[in-house]
């Protein structure tokens, strides 16, 4: 994976000048803690990968998100079992990404259209829902909540561990399958997919699900972390996300992807954020930080192309000549 | 004879290992139209554009009024009195008329950009062109013919002194022709060079003084067009080289059962009404000029495009594809014209490309992409066509034919039966299309059915069995054996009729006037 080697030095620099600074940063217990809270930002970043590399933008992640945890928690608070509330959350974010998917195909309009206005729809209908007040599920009597919060040897959240598993097979999916070869593909150059018999459209729609069923997930798993869903969470995730998966190494211009990449990039949102308060700069800072961090990736990017392109040129004229 | 207004000598250009030009000599007379001839890739446009400012020449020396000059850049071009109007339109389409006569110059009155100075300006000469539309309406509005006045409308309020002329007519009916030589005759009154491009014989003997006949990015020959016939043309546009290129065909292997595909009053797109079958074995060439509808029968064949009417029946007992997965799966190919948008992901491996089809379009075998699969398929293909590039290496980074070669690689991965080729040897050099013209016979000896599509006549006479010939969305005729001869192919694809008797350019010009 050589492709990812720079930002992973990225990260580690990073790490190093604020470890050197203040050693604290580096208590493994402040880095787990780091670790938790990308988890649920992480995992709609692993689903944007699938998107940027088709070519796409899905701009609705951060209300699915949300939609899919209340109604989670709703389901609950009705007195459904935790288990088959958190799965009927997983479905039932799969069904918002299902119909993302089937307007952008039926329409044949790009992901990003389509999403900008689901984006305000889900956030309306999560708002009828939950009448703009705080979901708090009761949390006796079931494992469920027991196991999402539960530290593994006492220090890794399982929520952490089911991001990583999930990175895991995010990765061979986009990487060793049939579905993930065709996101390549189609992403790539949709014209030729076409003419090479790929069925594009299929294609589109699986990603835009995948999406949803990844954001269903999240939602489900912050429920059972924080033990409520707040109606405005979620609102300021879209960019993050985007950003995370940008800084790691995924082109805009689709055709490829990198889910290492999108976890690292998403790492250092985390460091940038944690390392501003070690530093004792204000917390609002973090979001001007994470926008310079996302630009100075994309120009190093660029940079790095730029010259591959200008070394492959050569190359072809020297080969013809 | 006159001094000549315009003199080129020894232009040579290339693109990479591909040779447009290689020693180009031309002189245009003031005051006349000169044609320049030749078939496809025979160096005509690239003189153009080096004359237009558009691409630089590696060596050779152009003179204006006798001075040597150099044409660094449109802009130039301009200011020495050359202006040109493109083969393919450049017009703005959802701006008005007038904003695209006068893009970039636009009369200013008080710091305002004035439309009715505008109108003023080009009232007459629109008016000269035939050409009445609401001027403030968009482009997008008017018909292709219309657009096509307008950009040489563009180009004369320029005033050049030498006007070129790529093709102008590729997207015209007879009535927007004849209307747009006459504009051209008045031209020529008014003491205005031109030079004409074009691969229509006819059209340039109806409307051209002198003709130069080019061929491999040379000038074969210079003379006035009384002194030429079109057989000659012909002749120098071809040249004596087909032997040599194209392979016999292959005796047919014995075990190759026959298998047919049979179209029958297919419609869609611009066809009206085609018909034919094509036999396993053998290679169908299809000829039609630019919009006659070739390209639509491969597409619809391909499940690209929905047929109006008509039904086709393929070797596997079924009709027409509805997609083009269903088309690859059922081992239907297609090659297309536009390689580099259509065939292609360019900045992905030879190895991610050759697995297009196996992993990208069929749906049996397992789930998994499987790295090791692909590289042996890549490597298996590299060496079968003799792809000059490792498995690793990106598409972006090949030669043309190499590129096309890949293309061709990843469908011979599923033994397809029907290969629809679409003018495959577009951008290829001479060696790799030798190449391909070898493998296509290959194909079809091992049974293939090969629908095989060009717009260069020499490589349809020379690989194909027999030619369908294609004009406004009708079969005009078929040609096979001995019957295959430029002129008969030629007459069939400009005039839709096979000729009885030998169409002189009078007779051309005759059924024009």
């Amino acid at each position: 994976m050589p492709d990812e080697i720079g930002v992973i030095v990225a990260l580690l620099v990073m790490m190093a000048v604020i470890g050197i600074a203040r050693p604290r940063f580096l208590n493994p217990i402040n880095l787990l803690s780091l670790l938790g809270n990308t988890t649920f930002l992480g995992m709609l970043a692993l689903g944007m990968v699938f998107l940027l590399a088709i070519r796409e933008i899905d701009l609705s992640v951060g209300w699915m998100f949300n939609f899919s945890a209340v109604v989670v928690a709703l389901l609950m608070v009705a007195g459904l079992d935790p288990w088959l509330a958190a799965i009927a959350g997983v479905a039932f974010g799969g069904c918002l990404g299902l119909v993302n998917g089937l307007i952008a195909v039926t329409l044949r309009l790009p992901a990003i259209i389509v999403t900008l206005g689901t984006y305000s729809m889900f956030q309306g209908l999560s708002l009828v829902v939950n009448r703009g007040r705080a979901i708090v599920p009761s949390d006796d009597g079931s494992s469920f909540f027991w196991v999402i919060s539960y530290k593994l040897f006492g220090v890794l959240p399982v929520s952490a561990l089911v991001f990583l598993l999930l990175a895991v097979a995010m990765h061979i999916l986009l990487h060793r399958t049939r579905f993930g070869y065709r996101v390549q593909a189609v992403g790539s150059n949709p014209e030729a997919a076409a003419h090479a018999g790929i069925p594009t459209a299929l294609v589109r729609l699986q990603t835009l699900v995948l999406m949803g069923a990844i954001c269903g997930l999240s939602g489900t798993m912050y429920v059972g972390f924080r033990g409520a869903i707040d109606p405005n969470e979620g609102s300021d995730f879209v960019l993050v996300v985007i950003a995370a998966v940008i800084i790691g190494g995924t082109p805009l211009s689709g055709g490829h992807g990198t889910i290492i990449g999108a976890v690292i990039g998403m790492t250092i949102i985390q460091v940038i954020s944690s390392g501003l308060i070690f530093f004792g700069i204000d917390a609002t800072w973090s979001t001007f930080f994470t926008g310079a961090v996302t630009v100075l990736a994309v120009s190093l990017d660029r940079l790095i192309k730029y010259q591959r392109s200008r070394r492959a040129e050569k190359l072809r004229e020297t080969s013809h000549g | 004879m006159a001094k000549p207004l315009l003199s080129v000598r020894n232009l040579a250009k290339r693109y990479g290992g591909v040779v447009a030009l290689e020693n180009m000599n031309l002189s245009a007379q003031p005051g006349t139209i000169h044609a320049v001839v030749g078939e496809n890739g025979a160096g005509k446009s690239t003189l153009m554009k080096i004359l237009a400012g558009v691409v630089r020449p590696d060596g050779g020396t152009i003179e204006i009024d006798g001075q040597a000059v150099t044409i660094a850049s449109p802009n130039e071009a301009r200011l020495r009195g050359i202006g040109m109007v493109y083969q393919e339109l450049s017009l703005f389409p959802d701006r008005s008329v007038l904003a695209n006569l006068f893009v970039n110059r636009e009369p200013v009155r008080h710091g305002l950009v004035s439309l009715s100075s505008m109108e003023r300006q080009c009232e007459r000469l629109l008016d000269q062109l035939g050409l009445h539309v609401d001027v403030r309406a968009p482009v997008s509005r008017l018909s292709i013919g219309e657009r096509q006045l307008v950009e040489l409308c563009r180009v004369l309020l320029e005033k050049p002194r030498l006007l070129i002329l790529d093709e102008p007519n590729s997207a015209l009916n007879q009535q927007e022709t004849e209307r747009l030589f006459a504009v051209l005759h008045g031209l020529r009154r008014q003491g205005i060079t031109m030079l004409y491009v074009s691969h229509r014989l006819e059209e340039v003997f109806s409307i051209s003084d002198r003709i130069t006949i080019t061929r491999n990015g040379r000038d074969v020959a210079t003379k006035e067009r009384a002194a030429l016939t079109i057989p000659e043309v012909i002749e120098g546009m071809i040249g004596r080289q087909r032997e040599a290129l194209f392979p016999p065909p292959l005796p047919a292997k014995v075990d190759a059962s026959p298998r047919e595909l049979v179209v029958s009053g297919l419609a869609g797109g611009r066809l009206r009404q085609i018909d034919f079958k094509a036999h396993s074995g053998e290679v169908v060439g299809f000829a039609g000029l630019e919009g006659s509808g070739v390209t639509d029968i491969l597409n619809i064949l391909f499940g690209l495009r929905r047929a109006r009417r008509g039904t086709a029946r393929f070797p596997d007992g079924r009709g027409l594809p509805k997609s083009t997965t269903e088309a690859s799966r059922r081992k239907v190919c297609l090659v297309p014209a536009d390689r580099r948008h259509n065939g292609l992901m360019l900045d992905k491996s030879i190895l991610f490309n050759i697995s297009n089809i196996v992993v990208g379009a069929r749906n049996d075998g397992p789930l998994w992409f499987s790295p090791k699969g692909a590289l042996q398929r890549a490597t298996r293909q590299i060496e079968a066509l003799r792809i000059k590039g490792l498995p690793h290496a990106l598409a972006n980074s090949l030669s043309g034919g190499n590129q096309q070669k890949v293309v061709i690689g990843k469908w011979l991965e599923i033994g397809p039966q029907v290969f629809l080729l679409d003018d495959p040897t577009r951008g290829v050099d001479v060696g790799a299309k030798r190449e391909i013209y070898g493998l296509i016979r290959k194909i079809a000896a091992d049974g293939g059915i090969v629908l095989f599509s060009s717009t260069e006549l020499p490589e349809l006479i020379g690989l194909c069995d027999r030619i369908l010939v294609i004009y406004q969305g009708r079969l005009a005729g078929e040609v096979a054996g001995d019957g295959m001869d430029s002129r008969a192919i030629l007459h069939l694809l400009n005039t839709g009729e096979r000729s009885g008797r030998s169409p002189g350019p009078d007779a051309y010009e005759a059924t024009v006037a």
